[in-house]
C-alpha cells in the first residue's frame, strides 16, 4: 500500500502472526533460541519441534519488538517447517527481508528471527547430545549471523 | 486507504479542515484571486482585505494586535524565524539560547544548527510530570541570553508549561521568550500578554484550518525585531518576503474565530471524553500508565504507555481500525525512542509502549468505547505473544 511504513505481508502478519505462542521450558524435542532482551527493545524467542525423521515438524515464536520482528519471527517460524535443522543457518535474513519487504532502515531486524532459528537449532542439537550421552555444547543464546 | 469506519484520534498530528472553514477559502481560489501585493488593481484589493482580515481573526484569538501577526507557511517555518530571526537581530546582546528538551524537533534542530554556527544552547531537563522547573530555568538565563524557547504545550504527552512564571523571569532580565503554541492555541486560552511572551509560533492545521499555513506573533511593545529569514518581495512588512497563501490564510483566519468561539463549551468536551477514554483503558487493562502531567494538560491529549509491548507493532496492528500515534508523527518511520519520553526519564521497559491519543471536534463517545475494545483487544495479544510471558500461549 503506497505511504504505508509496512507491506501487506507484514502487516498481515502482525495482525494474524502465524506461530506465535510457546513450548514450557524443557518440553521434548523441542530446541529454544532466544535473541535481544526488553531492555534493548528486540527481543525474539523462538522454538524448533524435530520429529523423529529429524525434520522440523513445529514450530514457536514470541516477540517483544516492532512489527518488523513480529513479521520476521513468524516469516521464519514457517519456512522452518519441513526442513532438516541443519538447513536453519541457510536461512539468510537478507531473503527475509526481501520476502516482507521491509523498508532499509528495518531490514537489520530480520536477522533477529535467523539468530533465534539458529538458537534454537543449537539448543536442540545440545539437548540431542546429552540425551545421548555426548558432552554438553556451549549453551545457545545469541547464536551466529 | 484506511476502512471507512477507522477511528482517528490522532488530531495532535493534524485536523481536517473544518467544512465551514473550507466554504470561507473557496472563492480566494478561483474567484476572489488576485495577489493581495497589486494594490494597484481591483483585484488585488478583496485579496488584501481577506489577509488583512484573517489577521485580525488570528491576533484576537492569541490576544494579539492584527500588526504583530506575521504569516508563514506553517509553524516550522515561524520557529525558523523567530530563532534564527532574534538571535541574529540581537547579536550585539550574545549568542545563548535557552530551552527545553522537551521541544519539537522544529525547534530543537534550529537550536543544534545555531550552535554549529558559533551559538551556546542550554537545554534543560524537565520533571516527571514533563513541565520545566521555573527556578532551574531562571537559573540558566544569562547576561548573554539573547533568547528562551518554551513551548506553551507539548505536542506528544500535551503539557502545559508554566509560560508566565517563564515569561516573567525573561522579562527582568532582557532575555525575549519564543513559545511553539502550535498544540495549544484553538483548544485552550492560549493570551499572549497574559502568557508575557515576545515571539510565538502558530500553525492553522492544527486547528480545523489548512495546512501549509501558520503565523508568527512578534511582540510590538515592547519592541522585538527578529530578522526576515526569506527575502524577496517585502511582504509581512519585510519580515516574510514571497506572494501570501490567500486561500490559507482566509482559511486560518476563520479557523481562529470558530476555535475562539466554541472553545468554552469544545474543551470541556473532549476533555470529558478524553477521562472516559482513561477510565475505559484503566477498566480494560492492567499496566496502564499516563505520561506527563494529569492537570497541566490539554483537554484533548492522552499519552500512555502500555507495559510490556511495543507501540509501534500495535500501531500496525491498529491501522485500519484506529489512527493514533506511537510517539511524534514526524518520528514515527524511524525506530529511535521518542526525545519527550526520554527526557521524561522513563525506562527502556515502558517507554515502548507509549501512544499518544488526540481527540478531536469529530470525536464521539461511541467513538471512544470503539477505541478502548479495540486497543484492550490488540494490547492482550501483543502482551501475550511477549517472551516475558513464556507459559502462555498466544
Amino acid at each position: 500500500m503506497t505511504g504505508a511504513i509496512y507491506s501487506e505481508a507484514v502487516r498481515a502478519r502482525c495482525r494474524e502472526p502465524r506461530r506465535a505462542g510457546a513450548w514450557p521450558a524443557g518440553a521434548d524435542r523441542v530446541g529454544t533460541g532466544s535473541v535481544g532482551s526488553l531492555d534493548a527493545g528486540t527481543w525474539t524467542r523462538l522454538q524448533v519441534h524435530v520429529d523423529a525423521a529429524g525434520r522440523i515438524d513445529d514450530t514457536r515464536f514470541k516477540v517483544f519488538g516492532c512489527s518488523a520482528a513480529i513479521a520476521s519471527a513468524s516469516y521464519v517460524a514457517d519456512a522452518l517447517i519441513g526442513t532438516p535443522p541443519s538447513a536453519a543457518p541457510l536461512l539468510a535474513a537478507r531473503d527475509v527481508a526481501e520476502a516482507l519487504q521491509l523498508p532499509e532502515d528495518k531490514r537489520h531486524v530480520a536477522a533477529l528471527a535467523t539468530e533465534a532459528a539458529q538458537a534454537a537449532v543449537a539448543d536442540w542439537q545440545r539437548r540431542l547430545g546429552a540425551e545421548n550421552g555426548a558432552p554438553p555444547q556451549a549453551a545457545a543464546s545469541g547464536g551466529t549471523r | 486507504m484506511a476502512a471507512t469506519r477507522a477511528i482517528y484520534l490522532d488530531h495532535q498530528a493534524t485536523t481536517p479542515v473544518d467544512p465551514r472553514v473550507l466554504q470561507h477559502m473557496l472563492p480566494y481560489f478561483t474567484q476572489t484571486f488576485g495577489n493581495p501585493a497589486s494594490r494597484q488593481h481591483a483585484f488585488g484589493w478583496p485579496a488584501d482585505e481577506a489577509v488583512e482580515q484573517a489577521r485580525q481573526q488570528v491576533a484576537q484569538l492569541i490576544g494579539a494586535r492584527a500588526k504583530e501577526i506575521v504569516f508563514t507557511s506553517g509553524a516550522t517555518e515561524a520557529n525558523t524565524l523567530a530563532l534564527r530571526g532574534a538571535m541574529a537581530a540581537r547579536r550585539d546582546r550574545g549568542a545563548h539560547v535557552v530551552t527545553v528538551a522537551t521541544e519539537h524537533k522544529a525547534v530543537l534542530d534550529v537550536c543544534a544548527a545555531l550552535e554549529r554556527d558559533g551559538c551556546t544552547v542550554t537545554r534543560l531537563p524537565v520533571a516527571r510530570d514533563g513541565r520545566v522547573d521555573v527556578a532551574q530555568f531562571t537559573a540558566a538565563l544569562r547576561p548573554d541570553t539573547v533568547l528562551a524557547s518554551v513551548m506553551t504545550a507539548n505536542n506528544e504527552i500535551g503539557v502545559l508549561q508554566p509560560l508566565a512564571a517563564l515569561a516573567q523571569a525573561c522579562r527582568v532580565r532582557g532575555v525575549w521568550l519564543h513559545s511553539d503554541a502550535v498544540q495549544a492555541a484553538g483548544h485552550v486560552p492560549v493570551d499572549v500578554e497574559a502568557m508575557g511572551v515576545d515571539l510565538a509560533s502558530f500553525s492553522a492545521h492544527k486547528m480545523y484550518g489548512p495546512k501549509g499555513v501558520g503565523a508568527l506573533y512578534v511582540r510590538r511593545a515592547p519592541k522585538v525585531v527578529v530578522e526576515p529569514q526569506l527575502l524577496g518581495g517585502g511582504q509581512e512588512r519585510g519580515l516574510r518576503a514571497g506572494t501570501l497563501n490567500v486561500p490559507g490564510i482566509v482559511g486560518f483566519g476563520a479557523a481562529a474565530a470558530l476555535a475562539r468561539a466554541e472553545m468554552p463549551v469544545e474543551a470541556v468536551r473532549v476533555a470529558s471524553l478524553r477521562d472516559r477514554l482513561l477510565a475505559g483503558l484503566h477498566g480494560a487493562l492492567d499496566g496502564v500508565t499516563v505520561n506527563g502531567s494529569t492537570t497541566h494538560r490539554l483537554p484533548h491529549n492522552l499519552h500512555v504507555s502500555f507495559a510490556g509491548i511495543d507501540s509501534e507493532a500495535l500501531m500496525t496492528c491498529l491501522a485500519d481500525e484506529l489512527a493514533v500515534s506511537s510517539g511524534s508523527a514526524c518520528a514515527s518511520g524511524s525506530r529511535e525512542l521518542s526525545h519527550v519520553m526520554t527526557a521524561l526519564g522513563h525506562t527502556a521497559g515502558d517507554r515502548w509502549g507509549a501512544v499518544r491519543f488526540g481527540l478531536g471536534r469529530g470525536t464521539t463517545g461511541e467513538e471512544i468505547d470503539r477505541a478502548v475494545d479495540c486497543m484492550a483487544g490488540h494490547v492482550t495479544r501483543l502482551r501475550v505473544m511477549s517472551p516475558a510471558t513464556v507459559g502462555a500461549t498466544a
